[in-house]
C-alpha cells in the first residue's frame, strides 16, 4: 500500500501487523504513529531544491506500542539558492519495548548559496528498544568526479551522474513499494 | 568531586531512596565570617561588590547584569527549572576572613571535610596547584614556584581582578556577556570565586591545573566566575571537580566559564561533576578558538538533580579546532540535560563532538546540541557522535541534535544510538562466570571506556569506582 503525501499537514496510523510505505516528496508535517502491534512503516523520502525553493519537511515517528517497526530514509540534494530544513523525530513511549527505529538525513549541497539544517531528534522512554539516527550533510566527493572525468564524462555530465547515484537508493525503494 | 574517590561503595538504604549521598555530612554553618541574607536584591548586590572592595567597573556590570537577569523569563526548552526559589538562596558566603597560604592554616572544620574526602597528603603536595573552593571563596590554594617563574598566572578570580585589573577587564564577559542567558546573567550579577589562568606565549603547563569546588551551606548558591586566557602556541589542562555535602533543601550551582584559546594554543577543560542530588547545576562554557588553535572539553556529569550544561566553542580562526567528550549518568531523580555546541565560523575547522549517556532507575538523559557551519568556513569537517544506554523500563533518553549547514565546500555527519545491555553480551560474559551485575558492569565500563582514557590517571581511576558505585543493586 503506498500513501501520497503532499499536505501541508499529514497524519497516518499502522494498525496491527499492518505494514506500509510513506513517500515524502514535498514539504510538510507529517505524522506517523504505529498503533498496532507488529505495525512496520517504511517512510521514504527524496527531494531536489532548486532556484530559491524552501523545503521544509518534518517526520515525527511514533512508537505508541510494542513490536513496531519504522525505517526511515530521507536523501535530497540542495543547488541555486535553495534551503532545506529536514526535522526528524523518533519517539518511543513507555509501553512500546521491543521496538527498533531508523531514521537516516542525507543531504548533498550543490552550490554555493545552497543551505541545509538537518535536526534528528530522539526522544525514548522504553529500554528494550534500538533506536538510531544519523545525519550527514556535504559536497559531492571530487574524487568521484575526478574518476568519472578520467573516464571521459564532463564534470556536469559527472556531477549529474552522481546525483543520481546519491538518489538512487531511495528512489529504488519508491519504484519497488515494500 | 574526583579525585576525592569515596571509599566506601554502597549505602543502600539511603541509595534506594535516591536520596543516598556519599558524604553525607553537612557542616554548620555558623562561623561563616560573612553570611548575605538570602534573596536577590540590589542591595545584597551592592554589600557583595563592597564587601569584595571592587573597582566601580565591575560594580557597575554587577548592577546591569541584575537588571538582564530580573527582565529574562526561565527558559522553557529544557529541563523543569520551575521550583527554583530564587529568595531562598544565599548568594554569597565567605567562610573564613582571609585567603590561607600554608595548609597548617586551614581552620579544621574545613580541613576535616577534606580528610573525609580522602585527599592523600601525598597528593596535595604533587598537583600543580590547588585551588579549593569551599564555598565562595578560595580558602586554600597553591601554586608551584615553577608556574610562577614562567609567568603563569593562576589565582582565585576575585584575587585576580584585584592583582590584574586590567587583564580580567579585557576579557571578563566579552565571551559570554550578562545578556546571553538568564543564569550568565545571575552568574554575572552575584559571581564569587572561580579561577583567573593567564598562560603567556609559548609556555607548556605540564601539569594539570585543578580546582576544587565545594557547596556546604544550605541554599548556598555558589556563582563561580573562571577566565582562562591561553596565549599564542602556550598549553593548559584544567581540571575541575565537584562534591556536595547532604543537606535537604535545593540548592543552586550556575556557573560561567570563558576560555581564549589565542593561535596555536591548546586548552583542555576536564570537568567532574558530582553534586548532591538537590543541586540545579546550570552552568555556561564557551571557548574562543583562534588560528589552529585546539579546545578540548571533557565533561563528566554523574550528579545533580538537574544539569543544563552545553560547553560550546566559537572556531574563529583558519584551522582551529573544537573537540567535545560528554559523559552523563542519571539515576532516580536525576535529569543530565548536556551537550555541546560547534560554531564555524573560519575555513578548515573541525569539531568533534562525542557523547555518551547512561540512564537508570528513572533517570532521564538528554543530549541537545548545535552544529553551525558558517558560509565563510568552506572546507570544515564535523562529526558527531552520540551513544545512549538506558537500563530499565524507567528511564529515559532523549536526543536533541541541531545541524545548520550554511556552506557547501564542508561535511556534517551525525549520529545517535539508543540501545540497552546486548541481551548477547550479557549472555557471553555470564558463560564466562559473571553473575548478572558483573557482567551488565563490565558492559558499562566498556561503554564508557573510551571517553573514560581521556581522562588524567587519578581521575579515570575515580570515575570507574563511581560508576561501578551507582551501577550498585542496578541491576535485578
Amino acid at each position: 500500500m503506498k500513501a501520497k503525501m503532499q499536505n501541508s499537514k499529514v497524519k497516518l496510523q499502522v494498525g496491527k501487523d499492518q505494514k506500509k510505505q510513506v513517500v515524502i516528496t514535498d514539504s510538510g508535517k507529517y505524522v506517523v504513529a504505529l498503533v498496532g502491534e507488529g505495525a512496520h512503516v517504511d517512510i521514504v523520502g527524496v527531494f531536489e531544491g532548486k532556484g530559491n525553493d524552501e523545503i521544509d519537511i518534518d517526520v515525527e515517528i511514533r512508537h505508541e506500542v510494542a513490536n513496531t517497526t519504522a525505517n526511515t530514509h530521507i536523501r535530497g540534494v540542495v543547488k541555486d539558492r535553495a534551503r532545506v530544513k529536514l526535522s526528524g523525530m523518533i519517539k518511543i513511549l513507555k509501553k512500546a519495548q521491543k521496538t527498533n527505529s531508523f531514521l537516516t538525513e542525507k543531504v548533498l549541497i550543490l552550490s554555493k548559496n545552497a543551505q541545509a539544517s538537518a535536526v534528528p531528534n530522539l526522544e525514548i522512554e522504553a529500554d528494550d528498544v534500538k533506536a538510531s539516527h544519523a545525519a550527514t550533510v556535504g559536497q559531492i566527493d571530487e574524487e568521484q568526479l575526478f574518476y568519472l572525468m578520467s573516464r571521459g564524462l564532463s564534470r556536469m555530465r559527472a556531477k549529474k551522474m552522481v546525483v543520481e547515484g546519491f538518489l538512487a537508493p531511495v528512489k529504488e525503494k519508491i519504484a519497488s513499494g515494500l | 568531586m574526583s579525585r576525592f574517590a569515596p571509599i566506601r561503595t554502597a549505602e543502600p538504604d539511603l541509595e534506594k531512596q535516591g536520596r543516598g549521598y556519599k558524604y553525607g555530612f553537612g557542616k554548620p554553618t555558623d562561623d561563616y565570617a560573612f553570611m548575605s541574607k538570602p534573596g536577590l536584591s540590589k542591595r545584597v548586590v551592592e554589600q557583595i561588590s563592597s564587601y569584595k572592595k571592587e573597582p566601580a567597573w565591575m560594580r557597575q556590570l554587577r548592577f546591569t547584569a541584575l537588571e538582564i537577569f530580573e527582565s529574562k523569563p526561565t527558559p522553557a526548552w529544557g529541563g523543569d527549572l520551575g521550583s527554583i526559589d530564587y529568595d531562598k538562596i544565599h548568594y554569597y558566603l565567605r567562610p573564613t576572613d582571609k585567603q590561607e597560604k600554608r595548609w597548617e592554616d586551614v581552620p579544621q572544620d574545613i580541613k576535616d571535610t577534606f580528610d573525609r574526602l580522602g585527599i592523600p597528603q601525598a597528593e596535595r603536595k604533587a598537583l600543580a596547584g590547588v585551588k579549593a573552593q569551599y564555598d565562595s571563596e578560595v580558602v586554600y590554594g597553591s601554586i608551584k614556584e615553577a608556574f610562577e617563574k614562567q609567568g603563569v598566572v593562576f589565582l582565585g578570580m576575585d584575587e585576580g581582578l584585584k592583582k590584574y585589573p586590567n587583564l580580567v577587564r579585557e576579557y571578563f564577559g566579552k565571551l559570554i556577556p550578562a545578556g546571553d542567558n538568564k543564569f550568565a546573567a545571575l552568574n554575572s550579577a552575584v559571581w564569587s570565586g572561580g579561577s583567573l589562568v593567564y598562560v603567556p606565549k609559548g609556555v607548556d603547563v605540564k601539569l594539570p591545573l585543578q580546582a576544587y569546588f565545594r557547596i556546604n551551606a544550605p541554599n548556598a548558591g555558589q556563582f563561580e566566575r573562571t577566565l582562562i586566557i591561553a596565549d599564542e602556541g602556550s598549553r593548559v589542562h584544567y581540571v575541575e571537580g565537584c562534591t556536595a555535602p547532604s543537606y535537604s533543601s535545593e540548592s543552586l550551582h550556575s556557573a560561567v566559564v570563558e576560555i581564549f584559546v589565542k593561535k596555536g594554543a591548546r586548552v583542555q577543560y576536564t570537568t567532574v561533576q558530582n553534586w548532591y542530588q538537590t543541586v540545579y547545576n546550570l552552568v555556561t562554557k564557551r571557548a574562543w578558538v583562534e588560528e589552529e588553535g585546539v579546545m578540548v572539553w571533557t565533561d563528566f556529569n554523574m550528579g545533580s538533580k538537574l544539569t543544563m550544561k552545553y560547553p560550546s566553542f566559537i572556531l574563529a580562526g583558519k584551522g582551529a579546532r573544537g573537540e567535545t567528550l560528554s559523559m552523563a549518568m542519571a539515576g532516580p531523580g536525576q535529569h543530565q540535560d548536556t551537550g555541546s555546541k560547534a560554531i564555524h565560523l573560519a575555513p578548515y575547522t573541525k569539531s568533534t563532538i562525542i557523547s555518551k549517556s547512561i540512564s537508570r532507575g528513572g533517570g532521564r538523559t538528554s543530549y541537545r546540541g548545535l552544529v553551525s557551519i558558517a558560509p565563510q568556513a568552506r572546507g570544515s569537517k564535523s562529526k558527531v557522535v552520540c551513544d545512549a544506554l538506558i537500563l530499565d523500563p524507567l528511564s529515559r533518553s532523549d536526543t536533541y541534535p541541531t545541524n545548520r549547514i550554511l556552506c557547501n565546500e564542508v561535511s556534517l555527519e551525525h549520529e545517535a544510538t539508543v540501545s540497552k545491555i546486548g541481551e548477547e553480551q550479557l549472555f557471553y560474559l555470564m558463560s564466562r562466570g559473571l553473575n548478572e551485575e558483573a557482567a551488565s558492569k563490565m558492559i558499562v565500563a566498556g561503554f564508557v571506556e573510551p571517553l573514560i582514557r581521556k581522562l588524567p590517571l587519578e581521575y579515570a581511576v575515580e570515575m570507574n569506582r563511581l560508576i561501578d558505585m551507582e551501577m550498585e543493586g542496578s541491576v535485578g
